[in-house]
């Protein structure tokens, strides 16, 4: 009975010691693990973060959409400005140009040197342009030189002069435009080549499929002349 | 009665160091229920030896009340926990109450002092 009991009583001492000592490792471990219920709101949490993280994504991928269509829009208003400039520069006569059109040759009656009265003047080359102009032409030239809308033409000396530079026959004129036109517009009866010819000058038109004009050799500018601003104060 | 101290002490080093190193660990979400447990074991140890004092303890009441006890009542707070009643608390309030008795008697019998 009384060694019944030692052995009740060790048998308890022990489970105790090893309840409390167990119990007390598992409290202690409090700090290092996470109770259920943090647990759960960590959980949460996480789901909440995870849906604004996809969130944002999804914010980001339209926005960087919309960047690339604005980018996109900035190349085409690039493009749309060098075409722009490409034109601008072709009518002001900065670049050169080709396309169909003709090719007129005036020369001084044979025989004689510039100087007689029969010699081709500023004036009748003036009457050409301005022929070739009224069909239509586009672009014209004469010995090289590009015809803009400051050039002269004009007798300096013995000589002509267009842009300042001095050109001597033959003369050789290119016009860009409906070729067909310009070639009737010059060789109408009673017209401009009819009346040279009479007065004995060589001229010769013909029609090219593909005439060049070349650039201006200095390029255009305005030193005194300024635009009107247009659309801003009054 | 000498031999029956050695016999504790024994029996809780072993018990200590046992619980402290076994390398099994249980998930906090269980902490709780094995409080309870603790607090039953130590309200039957308590009470076994109130009886022991009173000249009343029963070897097999004290044996199966220390174990029994505290598994029933690890059991219930469990219960408690699925069917959603905080008996956990209830656990704690019942048997803080009757250790807190039981010490009192027994600081009564040593003081020699019956009520």
């Amino acid at each position: 009975m009384k060694k019944k009991e030692l052995v009740s009583l060790g048998l308890i001492a022990l489970a105790l010691g090893f309840l409390l000592a167990f119990t007390y490792r598992t409290a202690n471990r409090v700090e290092r693990t996470v109770p259920y219920d943090r647990a759960h709101e960590l959980t949460l949490e996480l789901k909440a973060l995870a849906k604004e993280r996809a969130d944002l994504e999804a914010q980001a991928r339209d926005l960087r959409a919309k960047l690339a269509k604005a980018k996109q829009g900035y190349s085409e208003a690039q493009l749309a400005l060098e075409a722009e400039v490409k034109e601008a520069a072709a009518l002001a006569g900065a670049v050169p140009l080709e396309g169909p059109g003709v090719r007129v040759v005036v020369d001084n009656p044979p025989g004689t040197a510039g100087g007689t009265i029969f010699a081709v003047r500023d004036e009748d080359l003036l009457k050409i342009v301005n022929e070739l102009r009224a069909a239509g032409a586009e672009a014209i030239s004469i010995n090289g030189q590009r015809l803009v809308s400051t050039s002269e033409i004009r007798t300096a000396g013995s000589f002509i002069n267009v842009n300042l530079q001095r050109i001597t026959p033959p003369y050789e004129i290119l016009a860009i435009g409906d070729s067909a036109a310009l070639k009737a517009a010059l060789e109408v009866k009673g017209g401009i080549v009819e009346t040279l010819r009479d007065w004995g000058v060589r001229i010769q038109v013909e029609a090219r499929q593909q005439v060049k004009v070349p650039a201006l050799s200095k390029p255009l500018r305005f030193d005194y002349a300024r635009a009107v601003e247009t659309g801003g104060k009054s | 009665m000498w031999w029956g101290i050695v016999l504790v002490i024994l029996g809780l080093v072993v018990g200590i160091a046992l619980g402290l190193n076994l390398p099994l660990v249980i998930p906090q979400a269980y902490g709780k229920y094995l409080g309870v447990a603790v607090l039953a074991a130590l309200d039957s140890v308590f009470g076994g030896m109130r009886a022991s004092l009173e000249g009343r303890f029963d070897n097999a009441i004290f044996l199966s009340g220390f174990f029994v006890n505290a598994c029933l009542a690890a059991g219930l707070v469990f219960l408690g926990d699925r069917l959603g009643v905080e008996l956990y608390t209830a656990a704690i309030v019942a048997f803080g109450v009757r250790l807190f008795q039981n010490l009192a008697i027994i600081r009564r019998h040593f003081l020699g002092r019956k009520k």
